[in-house]
């Protein structure tokens, strides 16, 4: 019988799925159980906890994000040339090496940036 | 055909072809060796090398009274957390938080299903599996960031915000690291790239792109000094503060596992894969090979201070990308230099 890899990637994740999800009802069934005010209490070293743990906190490093759905995209485009890097000729290489150049610059400039302010 | 037909077949039959799924080579190789037990014995046995390494650093002993020099403890501990009591905050969504302690594991695991521990000994061998490991990988800070949602409780969900950010932050350069390779081998298959590094290993002439890798690996792993999403003395333990009992254990074994994953990433990427004298079989200088980088991560945990959190997101945006994208300008200049041929099949 031959299986093509993913059927195979499958049959691994399902045994792996086999031990764990029973591992957790055993852990359910097993452990104790019982209601307990102070116990339930959400860890806050100790005090008594204050307000709600789903609030909304500062995004102080949005640009940050920003730069990441960029270069995600960036990221997965220069995988498909890199693997054709040996096949394809120097005329076509050099126009995105161009690029990776112009890729660095606006790095470049923020490296400069973080090194003159603390949080941007 | 006949039997199906008539409902089920001979118990005689079933038995053989029980047997004979079990003596398979897929089955041996998804259950046993590389696969799952393999992984799952590999990740306690960090768990007790991660404590006896950093006693030492500590001076103290660590470990001592199950089995010979405590290798057992990892054992002691989970039968210790399997009949745990399971404290959860109230409110918190426990459905939420025993699915994310299930995919944790399932995701901890999957990338080992692409990695080759030998010539032929590998789960899956396709090719995409490049591709495959870095999209699994990628998926870990959209589940701990669930957990932390799901715990309803402060800490935990400030630990799985730092922990996207971080996770967010180092993948690129990971990505981007393992380029040179892509470009020199012309292949994303695991197996191939090991392969081409039979006359010389990766690590000698992508050896920035080494640095950007085991960097953005620590990072991935929130391991000293990039630990953030669990720096003790402010979240507490993190985005894993509410777990308890097994889910608990599972997400710490998960954690361990992926640190194994990421060792073994490193070994096939850089250090050659199963490749060394052949006084040892190839398996074993895989399993080696991975424990020593292993080792040297856990060796940093107990040498290493932590770093600030802006330091860390600056260090990796900018000067861990621009020294990845360094990385592939070298690899262009030594592929012009006409030194590509060494790395050809």
């Amino acid at each position: 019988m031959h299986l093509d890899a993913w059927s195979l990637v499958a049959i691994y994740i399902v045994v792996v799925f086999l031990v764990t999800f029973p591992l957790l009802i055993f852990g359910w069934l097993m452990g104790a159980k019982g209601k307990n005010p102070i116990r339930d209490a959400p860890f806050e070293s100790g005090q008594t906890h204050l307000g709600e743990a789903r609030q909304r906190y500062m995004m102080q490093y949005y640009p940050y994000l920003i730069m990441f759905v960029a270069f995600d995209v960036v990221a997965m485009f220069l995988f498909t040339w890199g693997l054709a890097f040996m096949a394809i000729s120097f005329a076509q290489n050099y126009l995105f090496l161009l690029f990776l150049a112009v890729l660095v610059a606006p790095l470049g400039y923020a490296l400069y940036l973080s090194g003159q302010r603390e949080i941007w | 055909m006949v039997t199906c037909l008539q409902g089920l077949p001979p118990p005689q039959e079933i038995v053989n072809l029980v047997a004979r799924i079990i003596k398979s080579k897929t089955f041996l190789e998804i259950v046993i060796f590389p696969g799952f037990l393999n992984v799952m014995l590999s990740a306690a046995f960090l768990t007790w090398l991660e404590r006896k390494v950093i006693a030492r650093v500590q001076m103290r002993i660590g470990p001592l009274y199950a089995g010979i020099s405590g290798i057992l403890q990892p054992i002691a501990d989970g039968v210790k957390l399997m009949f745990k009591e399971m404290i959860f905050p109230e409110l918190a969504d426990l459905k939420l938080l025993m699915a994310c302690a299930l995919g944790l594991m399932l995701l901890a695991f999957a990338p080992v299903a692409a990695i080759p521990f030998g010539e032929g000994l590998v789960i899956a061998n396709m090719d995409i599996g490049l591709i495959y490991v870095f999209a699994v990988i990628s998926l870990f800070p959209s589940v701990i960031l669930l957990i932390g949602w799901g715990s309803n409780s402060k800490y935990p969900f400030l630990g799985g915000l730092r922990s996207l950010f971080q996770q967010v932050a180092y993948e690129i350069p990971m990505w981007l690291s393992v380029l040179g390779i892509v470009m020199l081998t012309g292949t994303l298959n695991l197996t191939e790239i090991v392969k081409a590094q039979e006359r010389l290993w990766f690590v000698v002439p992508q050896i920035l792109g080494f640095a950007v890798f085991f960097t953005a690996a620590l990072a991935e792993l929130e391991r000293t000094p990039f630990d953030l999403p669990e720096a003790e003395v402010e979240l507490v333990m993190g985005w894993m503060t509410e777990l308890s009992g097994v889910p608990f254990m599972v997400g710490f074994l998960a954690m361990y596992t992926k640190l194994y994953v990421m060792s073994a990433l490193i070994t096939t990427f850089f250090l050659g894969g199963w490749y060394g004298p052949s006084f040892l079989p190839q398996p074993v200088w895989f399993v080696a090979k991975t424990f020593l980088v292993a080792s040297a991560m856990v060796v940093i945990r107990g040498t290493f201070p932590r770093v600030r959190v802006d330091i860390l997101l600056r260090a990796g945006w900018t000067r861990l990308l621009l020294i990845a994208l360094a990385n592939i300008f070298v690899t262009v200049l030594l592929i012009w230099l006409g030194v590509a041929w060494i790395w050809r099949i």
